[in-house]
């Protein structure tokens, strides 16, 4: 467990010891140290195998641009595939596995791709595997995505808790590398309220990487002083761990945060947060990302960005190797060399790209310019690299730098297209920014420390005086420009063998010129064609070169060429992140009637309702089916009393001096003469003549009504309602609100109901049928005092009432009503049986108020009122809903009486073949009547009303049935109504 | 037979607990009653609420208290305030009507609302997960009052203190929305 390649300094914590595993090797880093430095630190080059060729990988980079770098972590429910290690924060007994191989990582079977590779060019599968046809998808895909693929998924219901939340800033700082850290300054000093958001777990980006200085201090101390500024600041909030990953409308931006993937138990604390946030402005100061140069075999472990190579020594103590050669176009490689070199790391190298003095002496290195390294070697491993010039040096890193591209991700959201600029060899933000959103520092091409420093704190300044806040003591912190000049250098032509662009895709040069062979010239199907900048760091590190050579074959510019644009998110957020909360009971809000814990007791099955969970029959001991306990409810309500929990039922309360005239106006039939208590059945119509919703209004007083609707409908006829009166009649005085939630509403039907109400109502209040007839209404008190309201309404066709109380009652209601009602054999019925009842009576339901249904198709044409105006009166006057051939709700009865009918079974007349040209209908309910003892329906038939006594066919061929029906009246019980009014 | 006398029971039975020093707690003997100003009659209304609570009509997003302290008068929509009033007696609207004079349609709302207070250090923070509205002081002051949604139920929340909100939402959902602060509260505590 010697950490062989760990160094002096660092901004580790050597107090702080982690023992981990990767392939269940036991490993040694430190607190501070990714996976990655501390793989290093350990020796460990080869980390996976490519996507594609299994060719052995190392780590490329030190940040969320990672193409190589994929591990599983964690077991079980808790393995996660794809996890870059150059960003997991290593802990205390992590376990990392190496994903992608068979066998040892070291000796992965599946590396015989890489000798097939001529076969297995870009788009191969688009050419290969085409016969015989039948073979793609059963044998070849299969094979091909056994093959392919980047890990394994846990296949397990993730076991982790993800929340959500929402934030607000004036200011939301997208990144604390240096240029973030002076924005925050500048607006945080400014008493702005800022965010700063950085994906690492250290804030600071590259100044924890680098060895500049800024105010006379290391650049790492300037950030931990910047920070602890910033910190003791109230109006700051510092983010670490926290990636901004999408720009959406007005200012609103997504970020993921990690809470607790950095310990070993998150102590049953959500592992990530998805943050909304809510920003005035926004700076994005997400720097810079390092891009190679393709060569022959250049994707060996070992062959790593020069930037991340001095991240690694210079920020983990960690060098990837004990001899370090470094290729570059710019002078960001040399500042590799140096800062590696005074580190005490062997400096093998360096060979760049351009022709010129070298630009500084480094102790025993060879300096190589206008060099190119045209081969490596070493299987598993760099051992060597071979130049154009013949030299082979030895080396067991190579650092490369082609240059930096700033990170313009964000600034695409809202399809910005990058514009290139020769003069960094580098695409900036371009076009229409997100608005609100200003870019500085090296993100937006200001590529040396100084400029982004200052960039930064003027950006900082400039929003603070925009937002009216003034600037506050402190000044911009202060850096030299290092020196950072670039000749673009994208690809060494000379040498044998692959060279690599995208390695997350295994990607090669080779792949680009086909494309462009095969006339796949624009970026978009360059990318499509080849996979490029596909998958998890969708190609960061390698769009840049490969549209570059793609130019070359074009023979166009950059310029020209042009960019891929990005859409979010910039990293991959978890889908359990997106779900957050939602899932399982909690994925949505459920509602509970009054009476659901006395249900519950009673052991009643409920259904779903919308949100409300509804009982839907009370089985008792001994039954067996469904049936048997909705016939039982049906009978024993019909024979003497049954209490049904109809608190769901929307109620909206409606007062002022103009309710009458208002419900006259929504309403198809006449509300304005409706007597103080008395309850009327109303229809509503939509403009285009429909019917929209039916249920029952209650005039409680002169201006005071209320109104119910069905339950689906409760929220839509509300919104109805506050719609006509704001805004179709504004001059009327009249006013809403739900009071849906706040009564417990019972249906107490039966020829019993009212001996078991008398029962509950106080003696004050005459509810005989004289007194209180069928339609009336009343607020009156129940039980020693409790207000209450009685409507004597029937949907069963029963002598009916329903009874509402305050919620707060309702369990004590629903106990109270049955332990009233047990002299009377009092029965709880669910929502089957209610709807049995109903079809008995036909009267229409949710099944019948399709949204397509008009009054005359109901049978109800003479309710719409041609005396008065109202919402769709005049449309449903059209022709086409009024024709003789219109559809007419009827009752049908199987000639066979013994067979079950099925809702949904259209009606054809007997005879005909089961054509749409034969359609007269369809059967919208069905239900076994308990006293009819027999299947019945509800449905619609043309000219049904004319049809009595005729026969048709109800054709169902989903269920392969065609069964000869009757056609009755829609009353199949108690046409009269007698025993409503008794 | 049992006794015919009905219990009342809150939504949440009075659920009570606390996380650190923060307490989440059902709001018991609470009236709730919506006022509906009449068309025009908008003058008249607020004499009669300066003349009985003496108070003004709170503008729009905020609420008042009355003199004697026991009623605070939430804005809740352009021409309709909610009263809510420390009461024994949850069930009757017709005090509030009385002491109005009639100058408003009144409307109880008592049962068709949970009422939870959320009041200690973590109570912003907790929100913060649920709660769309910037409730920073600077935004979102003391007596300041917003309808909005939380976990998808409809929601109103008034900060009542420098730390402490009362939040309503619909009492059938109680449970979820209970589930939904008690949660927030569980995971930053």
């Amino acid at each position: 467990m010697t950490q062989v390649n760990r160094l002096d300094g660092g901004l580790i914590d050597r107090g702080d010891v982690l023992d981990f595993t990767f392939n269940d090797q036991p490993l040694r880093g430190y607190r501070g140290d990714t996976l990655a430095s501390a793989l290093l630190a350990n020796g460990k080059r080869l980390v996976g195998r490519s996507f594609k060729y299994h060719r052995p990988r190392g780590i490329f980079t030190a940040g969320s641009e990672e193409p190589n770098a994929l591990v599983e972590l964690g077991e079980g429910d808790r393995r996660e595939s794809n996890t870059r290690a150059t960003i997991t924060e290593l802990f205390a007994d992590l376990a990392a596995n190496s994903q992608n191989h068979r066998g040892p990582l070291d000796f992965d079977l599946m590396a015989v791709n890489d000798f097939l590779s001529p076969f297995l060019s870009a788009g191969f599968y688009y050419k290969t595997f085409m016969w015989p046809k039948a073979f793609w998808e059963k044998i070849y895909e299969p094979i091909i995505r056994n093959a392919a693929g980047l890990g394994r998924s846990a296949m397990l219901p993730d076991p982790d808790h993800y929340d959500k939340g929402f934030l607000h800033a004036d200011l939301l700082i997208i990144g604390a590398g240096p240029s973030g850290l002076a924005s925050a300054l500048a607006a945080g000093r400014a008493g702005l309220r800022v965010i700063l958001c950085d994906e690492d777990f250290r804030l600071g980006g590259r100044l924890n990487a680098e060895t500049f200085v800024i105010d006379d201090q290391a650049c790492s101390d300037w950030a931990a002083s910047a920070l602890a500024e910033l910190a003791a600041l109230p109006n700051v909030r510092l983010m670490a761990r926290c990636t901004v990953y999408g720009v959406f409308d007005h200012g609103i931006y997504g970020a993921l945060e990690k809470k607790t993937d950095h310990v070993a138990d998150g102590g049953g604390k959500p592992r990530q947060v998805l943050w909304r946030i809510y920003a005035k402005r926004s700076i994005l100061a997400a720097g810079a990302i390092e891009r190679g140069i393709a060569f022959p075999n250049n994707d060996r472990p070992g062959v790593m960005l020069a930037g991340a190579v001095r991240a690694y020594v210079n920020r983990f103590a960690a060098a990837p190797g004990q001899r370090v050669a470094v290729f570059t176009n710019n002078d960001n490689g040399w500042r590799t060399a140096t800062d590696l070199a005074a580190k005490g790391v062997d400096i093998a190298a360096v060979i760049d790209t351009r022709d010129g003095p070298k630009r500084t002496d480094i102790a025993d290195a060879r300096i190589i310019m206008g060099g190119r390294v045209v081969g490596t070697k070493g299987r598993t491993g760099l051992k060597s690299v071979q130049l154009a010039n013949g030299q082979s040096i030895e080396a067991d890193c190579l650092a490369v730098s082609g240059g930096w591209s700033p990170n313009v991700h964000l600034t695409c959201h809202h399809r910005g297209r990058p514009v290139w600029r020769d003069d960094i060899a580098a695409f900036v933000p371009g076009g229409d920014l997100p608005k609100g959103l200003s870019v500085v520092g090296a993100a937006s091409g200001s590529l040396t420390l100084g400029s982004a420093l200052r960039e930064g704190y003027h950006a900082g300044e400039a929003i603070a005086e925009d937002l009216g806040s003034k600037a506050r003591a402190g000044s911009a912190p202060v850096a030299d420009d290092e020196v950072a000049s670039i000749s673009a250098f994208w690809h060494v032509t000379e040498g044998k063998g692959r060279a690599w662009l995208d390695l997350q895709n295994d990607v090669t040069v080779k792949d680009v010129k086909l494309a462009f062979r095969e006339g796949f010239h624009a970026v978009e199907h360059l990318k499509r064609y080849t996979t490029l900048g596909m998958a998890t760091d969708q190609g960061k590190t390698a769009n840049v070169p490969a549209l570059a050579i793609m130019a070359t074959h074009t023979g166009k510019s950059i310029a020209e060429t042009g960019t891929t644009i990005f859409r979010p998110p910039y990293t991959p957020v978890p889908i359990g992140a997106l779900a957050g909360r939602a899932r399982g009971k909690d994925f949505r809000p459920y509602r509970l009637t009054p009476s659901h814990r006395w249900a519950e007791e009673q052991g009643a099955v409920f259904v779903e309702t919308g949100m409300w969970l509804r009982v839907q029959w009370f089985p008792k001991p001994g039954e067996t089916h469904w049936r048997e306990s909705v016939d039982r409810e049906v009978a024993a309500t019909r024979k003497s009393v049954g209490v049904c929990d109809v608190t769901t039922l929307g109620k909206i309360d409606i007062q002022g001096r103009d309710a009458a005239l208002f419900l006259n106006k929504v309403y198809a039939n006449g509300f304005a003469k409706l007597p103080v208590g008395k309850v009327r059945y109303g229809i509503m119509l939509r403009e285009d003549g429909i019917v929209m919703d039916d249920g029952t209004t209650a005039r409680l007083g002169d201006n005071h009504y209320v109104m119910t609707t069905t339950t689906a409908n409760a929220g839509s006829v509300f919104r109805h309602l506050e719609f006509c009166r704001q805004c179709l009649w504004p001059d009327l005085d009249v006013h809403l609100i739900s009071t849906t939630d706040g009564w417990a509403q019972f249906a107490v039907a039966g020829p019993n109901a009212r001996k078991l109400l008398q029962k509950l109502v106080d003696a004050e209040h005459d509810i005989s049928n004289e007194a209180f007839p069928f339609m009336a209404c009343a607020e009156l008190t129940v039980c020693g005092g409790t207000p209450a309201r009685l409507f004597r309404i029937s949907f069963s066709g029963e002598l009916a009432y329903e009874i509402a109380v305050p919620a707060r009652y309702g369990n004590s209601m629903i106990r109270t009503l049955m332990a009233a009602g047990e002299a009377f054999d009092v029965t709880p019925y669910g929502t089957e049986a209610l709807s049995v009842m109903r079809i008995e009576k036909g009267h229409a339901a949710g099944n019948e108020l399709t949204g397509t249904t008009t009054a005359q198709d109901l049978g109800l044409g003479r309710m719409v009122s041609k005396k008065k105006d109202c919402i769709g009166n005049t449309l449903s006057e059209r022709p086409a809903l009024n024709s003789e051939d219109g559809l007419r709700l009827m009752g049908f009865r199987p000639v066979e009486r013994s067979r079950d009918l099925s809702a949904g079974a259209h009606l054809l007349a007997m005879g005909k073949a089961s054509f749409l040209e034969n359609d007269e209908g369809w059967l919208t309910s069905v239900a076994y009547s308990p006293e009819l003892g027999g299947s019945i329906a509800l449905g619609f038939i043309k000219r049904g009303h004319e049809r009595l006594g005729e026969v048709v066919v109800a054709n169902d061929p989903l269920r392969a049935r065609r069964i000869e029906v009757e056609i009755v009246s829609p009353h199949f019980i108690d046409p009269e109504g007698e025993r409503l009014r008794a | 037979m049992p006794s015919l006398q009905l219990e009342a029971e809150l939504p949440l039975g009075g659920f009570r607990e606390s996380f650190d020093e923060t307490e989440l707690a059902e709001v018991a003997d609470i009236a709730i009653v919506s006022l509906a100003i009449p068309l025009q009659g908008e003058a008249a209304f607020e004499a009669a609420l300066l003349d009985a609570y003496g108070v003004e009509r709170p503008a729009a997003g905020q609420s008042v208290i009355s003199k004697d302290g026991r009623t605070r008068f939430l804005w809740t929509a352009q021409d309709q305030l909610f009263a809510l009033i420390d009461s024994a007696s949850p069930t009757t609207a017709s005090d509030v009507a009385a002491k109005l004079d009639g100058k408003a349609y009144v409307t109880l709302q008592s049962d068709n609302w949970v009422a939870l207070r959320l009041a200690g250090s973590l109570a912003r923070t907790a929100l913060e997960r649920i709660c769309p509205i910037d409730l920073d002081a600077s935004a979102f002051p003391k007596d300041r009052v917003a309808r909005t949604a939380m976990e998808h139920m409809g929601a109103f929340i008034c900060r009542d203190g420098e730390n402490s909100f009362l939040l309503l939402s619909a009492s059938s959902s109680a449970n979820s929305y209970l589930h939904a602060v008690r949660t927030s509260l569980q995971n930053v505590a």
